[in-house]
């Protein structure tokens, strides 16, 4: 993308004024966005995203800049110009780029850029069909299609010289169901870190139709009734609870600074023994998983919590310093754009003995949450809130009527220690994480999961 | 090869290969940001960037397509991009590119002197203000976010029928939020400010107003849960406004996905209620002199006394409904198609001060900050379920902090049920304004 001697030249300005480390985060990116609304293809935008990160350390201060100039000579001042912000010192020391070569852990079998848009618009319009025809009250369907190829190139002063392809594909279908007085909506998006393959092998049927289900249902829903009930979360996206609840207090983003309740904690019980909860950027072609992170570390398989007990965090190159510990593949960004932090990729609670209809028969009177919508979190405090997309009451161990308008509140770390039952059922779902560092592709899953108490707030009193 | 001559060559090559309109969208910013941990400077970040938009009429269809890379292979990518984009479209609304306004207003969204103000004196400010607000009580234990930014950016857009317009902005951001700690008790309060006046930054106002922000949600106590009167603070009111916008926008309701869909004319809030769109408001810091497809903008009521005067329209939408565009067409990056949006939305202010509100309350909750709009805000059926943070009003007192609660309700009610708009109209940094309101009732869940 750019020549390794100007690359080299950029890593020298940059530690000019006494640095300790710099880095040059170079990106090329083509995205394709599809929209579907009334049946018809309203828009359609494609584009091309360049630009230039540098970044530069000294001690516990971290210089960040970016710029689309990619002239040599606009590197070589947008570096220098960064490193005005350090104030003197010798000159840092570049140890020759070495290129490393990754073996891609995600096979794209057909790069969407070679892919033409009437393909893409062919299972737009199937999938339209199918929520359009799921129930007479389904009233609009929109789809949302979008495909990335992010290239990047990372280089730094330690001699880091890695480059990588990131092919995301992503169909959001939302499906609105009016009975001429009132509207609800449904929504699923299921994404990978894949190519066109996994646009046109995604079973539309259930996608689709689970869309057009859930609003119709929500219709026919009761209001939700508020107060403390036990909760049982399904499988798949249900995982957002722990995303937000446990997931952003164990970046080391609020843990270098002690601003996490799970900050120097590490040995401790933190949740019962039944639960397990793990960041795994490696698995095959999920919608968070990457080859190497956005430093060029390798991802891998991160516990954070094993049996229970506080084993790990997510850090950084830059907070590793500040916490006195090893960078985990975890630092990432949306773009050139977003200096890195420690971000989560593929977050789950570990597979359990219980079955989930086990867990349905021991529960008295509750709340089912089907389907989760988003949520987040005060990561200070470890308040968090979040909305369910499709609940059920629970009465006498049998699922009941479905309600609507639910939301969950209540204090991460004391929630965690109230999950009660965990399924055998484990299961990923796609969604988006915005942070300090930019809005990111993650997997939040778990197997289905009961926690004893958690506080609803619905419009219907107690 | 420059910005100008890149332009230029792309129109004319636009026209030579079969587009019988064509516009171009060019942005460039720059920005400075800093954060402080604990005196010292923990993030210093600078940048300076560029990227155009382009979008044509190919085979009565509007294809578009972006770039950041400006070089002159950049012209056929962009080319051949709009045109596959074209192709795919099934729309036959007859959109095109606009000639131009007759007349534009003047505002000034730039200002010289923030332009030239010293970086280490921004530093300076911001340092000063951690200080102050560590300084200002024992409890702060420390600031998670202690942040001041800037930026300045310039918007070109030109197109084949002539038409030319360009507009400077710039601004400046502090974000502060402090952690408090009282016994086993941790809370949180934050302070954000978007301004074009850096002498109005006073260091020793906003860490007293941080501080307290927090230390008030110290002490928190659990209520009962039920329906409340509330009196939603101006920032809270503010951001679900915000949340809700999209209700307001004709692209949504000839789609089915507003319920004020048919109902200009008819009465849609309270008498009290009066929702105004302004691109210059002197307080608010955001603003155009034109929209997304270069219409002039100007001040509009989108909601008088009670009465939906309005919708939210760019030209399609407009010519649609059979009336005339509201100036309304967003774009909000040379990345994105058009949309509707306001600029600087905002409730129209009451005579009462938000004491006096409160003071007047037997019993209620008093909203101060709302969390989970993005999810748990539903602009179809415009139920709302969120997370939220206040106090418990009694005997027209703040009687204590209330535990981590919900408030829930619908929108279309909502706009109903307000009995009093307060005299505190503030915007936020994003451009949405209001005062604090008294509502009738909302349902409130107590953790």
């Amino acid at each position: 993308m750019i020549k390794q001697s100007i690359i080299e030249n950029v890593l020298e300005a940059a530690l000019s004024t006494g640095g300790d480390f710099s880095e040059v985060f170079i990106e090329d990116k083509y995205v394709n966005t599809m929209e579907l609304q009334s049946g018809k293809i309203e828009k359609s935008i494609s584009g091309r995203d360049f630009g230039i990160g540098i970044r530069i350390f000294s001690g516990l201060q971290c210089i960040y800049t970016y710029t689309t100039d990619f002239s040599e000579a606009g590197l070589i001042n947008a570096a220098k110009r960064a490193a005005l912000a350090i104030k003197g010192g010798a000159n840092g020391t570049i140890h020759p780029l070495q290129k490393e070569i990754i073996q891609p852990i995600h096979t794209i079998t057909q790069m969407p850029r070679t892919v033409e848009h009437a393909r893409k618009v062919a299972v737009m319009r199937k999938a339209n069909d199918i929520a359009k025809n799921y129930d007479e009250r389904i009233k609009q369907v929109a789809l949302r299609y979008i495909d990335e190829e992010q290239n990047v190139l990372i280089a730094n002063s330690e001699g880091k010289f890695v480059d990588d392809t990131r092919v995301y594909s992503r169909l959001s279908i939302q499906a609105t169901a009016s009975d001429g007085i009132e509207m609800q909506t449904g929504f699923y998006g299921p994404g990978a870190h894949a190519g066109f393959e996994f646009i046109e092998n995604l079973d539309l049927n259930h996608y689709a139709g689970e869309a057009a289900r859930i609003a119709v249902t929500m219709l026919e829903a009761d209001e939700c009734p508020s107060g403390k009930f036990p909760v049982i979360i399904d499988n798949e996206f249900g995982g957002v609870i722990f995303h937000e609840a446990c997931g952003h207090g164990l970046e080391a983003t609020s843990v270098a600074k002690n601003n996490s309740v799970f900050a120097n904690r590490i040995g401790e019980k933190v949740a019962p023994d039944i639960v397990t909860y793990i960041d795994d950027g490696t698995l095959p072609n999920e919608w968070g998983s990457l080859n190497v992170d956005d430093e060029g570390e390798k991802t891998r398989k991160n516990i954070l919590i094993e049996d229970g007990i506080l084993k790990g965090y997510l850090v950084d190159k830059f907070n590793a310093r500040r916490m006195d510990t090893e960078a985990t593949g975890s630092s990432r960004r949306q773009s050139y754009r977003f200096n890195p932090t420690s971000r989560m990729t593929n977050t789950y609670i570990a597979p359990g003995k219980s079955t989930p209809e086990e867990i349905i028969a021991s529960t008295e009177h509750g709340i089912y949450a089907k389907y989760m919508g988003g949520g987040s979190v005060n990561p200070a405090t470890g308040d968090y809130n979040f909305s369910v997309a499709e609940a059920y009451l629970v009465k006498n161990g049998k699922i009941d009527r479905a309600v609507r308008g639910a939301t969950l509140i209540g204090n991460g770390a004391k929630t965690l220690q109230l999950v009660d039952m965990v399924g055998d059922n484990l299961a990923h779902g796609a969604g988006m994480c915005g942070s300090i560092s930019g809005s990111l592709p993650v997997n939040v899953g778990q197997p289905m999961i009961r926690v004893s108490e958690i506080t609803v707030g619905g419009t219907k009193g107690e | 090869m420059t910005i100008n001559e890149f332009q230029k060559k792309l129109l004319a090559e636009a026209m030579d290969t079969g587009f019988k309109e064509a516009e171009v969208y060019y942005k460039k910013s720059e920005s400075f940001r800093v954060m402080i941990f604990k005196g010292e400077i923990d993030s210093y970040e600078t940048s300076e960037e560029g990227g155009l938009g382009f979008r044509g009429l190919y085979n009565g269809e509007m294809g578009y397509a972006y770039t950041e890379k400006i070089e002159e292979a950049s012209i056929a990518f962009l080319i051949n991009s709009a045109k596959a984009n074209a192709d795919v479209l099934d729309e036959d609304d007859g959109t095109d590119i606009f000639e131009g306004s007759e007349t534009y207003a003047e505002d000034d969204f730039y200002s010289e002197e923030l332009a030239h103000v010293p970086t280490l004196k921004k530093i300076e400010l911001i340092k000063s203000i951690e200080e102050k607000t560590f300084a200002y009580d024992p409890r702060v234990v420390t600031l998670n976010y202690c942040m001041l930014q800037d930026f300045s950016e310039e918007r070109v857009m030109e197109n084949n029928k002539g038409l030319s317009l360009n507009e400077k902005q710039n601004g400046l951001i502090i974000y502060i939020s402090a952690v408090v700690k009282d016994g086993e008790e941790m809370k949180t309060g934050s302070f954000s400010k978007m301004t074009r006046d850096f002498n109005e930054l006073d260091a020793d106002a906003i860490a007293k107003e941080v501080a307290e922000e927090a230390l008030s949600n110290l002490g928190e106590r659990s209520i009962s849960t039920r329906k409340y009167p509330i009196i939603m603070r101006h920032d809270a009111s503010a951001s679900l406004l915000a949340a809700f916008t999209p209700v307001f926008s004709a692209e949504n309701t000839q789609k089915g996905q507003s319920l004020l869909n048919g109902k200009v004319g008819e009465k849609i809030a309270a008498e009290t209620f009066t929702l105004l769109d302004d691109p210059s408001h002197p307080d608010a810091i955001a603003g155009s002199n034109f929209d997304g497809e270069g219409v002039a903008t100007k001040k509009r009521e989108i909601v008088s006394n009670g009465t939906l005067e309005t919708l939210l329209h760019n030209r399609k939408t407009a010519k649609k409904d059979g009336v005339e565009t509201t100036g309304h067409a967003r774009k909000p990056s040379y990345k994105s198609t058009l949309t509707i949006a306001p600029l600087n939305m905002y409730i129209a202010p009451g005579n009462k001060s938000k004491e006096e509100l409160i003071a007047s309350m037997e019993e209620g909750v008093f909203i101060t900050g709302l969390s989970g709009l993005h999810s748990g805000a539903s602009t179809v059926s415009g139920d709302f379920s969120l997370a939220a943070t206040g106090f418990h009003i009694k005997g027209g007192k703040i009687a204590s902090a209330v535990k981590q609660m919900t408030i829930a309700g619908n929108f279309f009610d909502y706009l109903k049920d307000i009995e009093e708009a307060g005299s505190d109209l503030k915007f936020r940094p994003g451009g949405y304004g209001s005062p604090s309101l008294v509502v009738k009732e909302l349902s409130v869940t107590v953790d």
